[in-house]
């Protein structure tokens, strides 16, 4: 597989002869060995949940953040390279700023999002412009945030293109989370229940177990904005997964079900 | 006798000539704004001049920015149309950034910034911009050359700017008054009370006259009226 490729992607400027920009497909890859996160917009606001890896026991768990506010209505979660995120999250902190700098109001999370994709195709070695990398970052975004549409959710990866979703995750567990997330969500969903869901689906696709120090979870909505669970806030939230399995939604514990069977092979 | 009492005789001097650049016209002009609950109307006159003379007794004062955005610039009119071209073309470039056409305050806030980017070689000119706010309520903005931007209800700016916002204090405001009874401001009441103060102000001021163009922004959009000054 890789032998066929090796001819056209070392470079970030050339395209193979099928099309392709091999560094950024690897690039996308590299967001799958990257922690999950998930994002669910729903009509009372959005909900971001992250796993956070906890790889020793002496680590502090505080201090590895995926959630961050970019402003008062903005809200991110990432996955991939922590040290490339900062780079993205603070360029959508100064998008923000300058909006209201200039314009006197929020930014709309779709600008937000069209400010940081400009920078994060800006790889390459072209000096005139000023290339911010010499390669493609290596990180996904969910932007979480309150506009004058209501809530919204976006989703950007290391290519820059970014996309609206009703729910999405990503990370390591993104694949088995999003098919999860296709059968539970529905547009009635209220942001307990969206919560409740994002932890369930986290708790399935997670390696580890999940308890309040390895998980962050964020709130946005139009009253309260960005919101972030506190560790009492989280281990109240977590109560409500190991509720037995009828009072949940029932694709949920189908999912779970599935995911046992799945195991056992 | 020492060398700085000494009278200065330019022809014999030995010191350099100074020659200096003015940059700055004063092209005159006034326009004057009034907010009520539902509208908004905004007037300017179309006298444009240097000194005693008059370059045109038609030039439009007021740029529509958007359908309930206007602006009206009175001052130094090669500053006006930079300043308003930069202005059109940055409605422009929101539009595309954003999907969604530029509010008033959005637009007053940008103003505001333009003006303060210029702030140690300013654009002479007396903006005043009018349009709804997010209540959506007629509302003014009022600026000085270098940015300071004012929400009000009411603004007379320009040569006849002084001579006038007393004059609109006094009727709008009542201001000083405690006796007269207050009631909201009509367009009717608003468009007399333009045109008597734009009458004043032509009798007094000699770079306001010829004809006023007054703009009325109501929620069915833009109205346009003129009616007719005094030449001399």
């Amino acid at each position: 597989m890789f032998l066929t490729r090796s001819e056209y992607d070392r470079g970030v400027n050339t395209f193979s002869p099928e099309g392709r920009l091999f560094q950024v497909e690897y690039a996308i890859e590299a967001i799958k060995l990257g922690s999950t996160a998930i994002g669910i917009c729903t009509s009372e606001g959005v909900v971001l949940a992250v796993e956070k890896r906890i790889t020793s026991p002496l680590m502090e768990p505080t201090t590895i953040e995926k959630i961050v506010e970019v402003d008062k209505h903005i809200g991110c979660a990432v996955s991939g390279l922590m040290a490339d995120s900062r780079t993205m999250i603070d360029r959508a902190r100064i998008e923000c700023q300058n909006h209201w700098f200039v314009y006197n109001e929020n930014i709309s999370v779709e600008s937000c999002a069209q400010g940081v994709s400009n920078l994060a195709i800006q790889f390459g070695d072209s000096d005139d412009d000023g290339a911010a990398m010499s390669r493609p970052f290596g990180v996904a975004i969910l932007f979480a945030g309150i506009d004058e549409k209501g809530p919204q959710l976006y989703h950007m990866d290391p290519s820059g293109n970014f996309v609206q979703f009703d729910a999405k995750a990503i990370g390591s567990g993104s694949e088995g989370a999003q098919q999860s997330l296709q059968e539970v969500y529905h547009r009635s969903m209220t942001l307990e229940e969206a919560t409740t869901s994002a932890l369930t689906i986290l708790k399935q696709v997670m390696e580890e177990k999940l308890n309040a120090s390895n998980v962050e979870v964020m709130t946005m909505t139009p009253k309260d904005l960005f919101h972030m669970f506190t560790k009492e806030q989280v281990e109240e939230a977590l109560k409500k997964i190991d509720m037995p399995s009828e009072v949940q939604h029932p694709a949920l514990s189908q999912i779970g079900e599935r995911k046992k069977t799945e195991n056992v092979k | 006798m020492s060398l700085l009492e000494r009278p200065y005789y330019p022809d014999y001097s030995s010191a350099p000539i100074q020659h200096q650049f003015s940059p700055y016209a004063d092209n005159g002009g006034s326009v004057v704004a009034i907010a009520g609950d539902d509208f908004v109307v905004i007037a300017a006159d179309t006298r444009l001049s240097t000194g005693f003379s008059i370059y045109t007794r038609e030039q439009k004062k007021l740029f529509p920015l958007s359908d309930g955005t206007i602006l009206g610039c009175a001052g130094c009119w090669c500053d006006t149309l930079t300043l308003t071209r930069i202005l059109k073309s940055r409605m422009q470039m929101y539009q595309h950034e954003h999907n969604k056409t530029m509010s008033t305050t959005a637009c007053a806030q940008m103003l505001s910034t333009l003006l303060y980017y210029k702030r140690f070689f300013p654009y002479y000119i007396s903006n005043v911009l009018v349009g709804f706010d997010t209540e959506g309520k007629g509302c003014v903005f009022s600026y000085d050359p270098i940015g300071h931007c004012e929400k009000t209800k009411y603004k007379a700016g320009g040569s006849a700017g002084a001579l006038l916002q007393p004059l609109l204090d006094n009727q709008i405001a009542h201001t000083n008054l405690d006796k007269v009874p207050k009631e909201p401001l009509t367009v009717e009441k608003a468009l007399a009370l333009l045109k008597d103060v734009f009458i004043s102000a032509a009798e007094r001021d000699i770079y306001t006259g010829d004809n006023v163009l007054i703009n009325i922004v109501t929620k069915d959009g833009i109205k346009e009226e003129h009616f007719d000054l005094r030449k001399d």
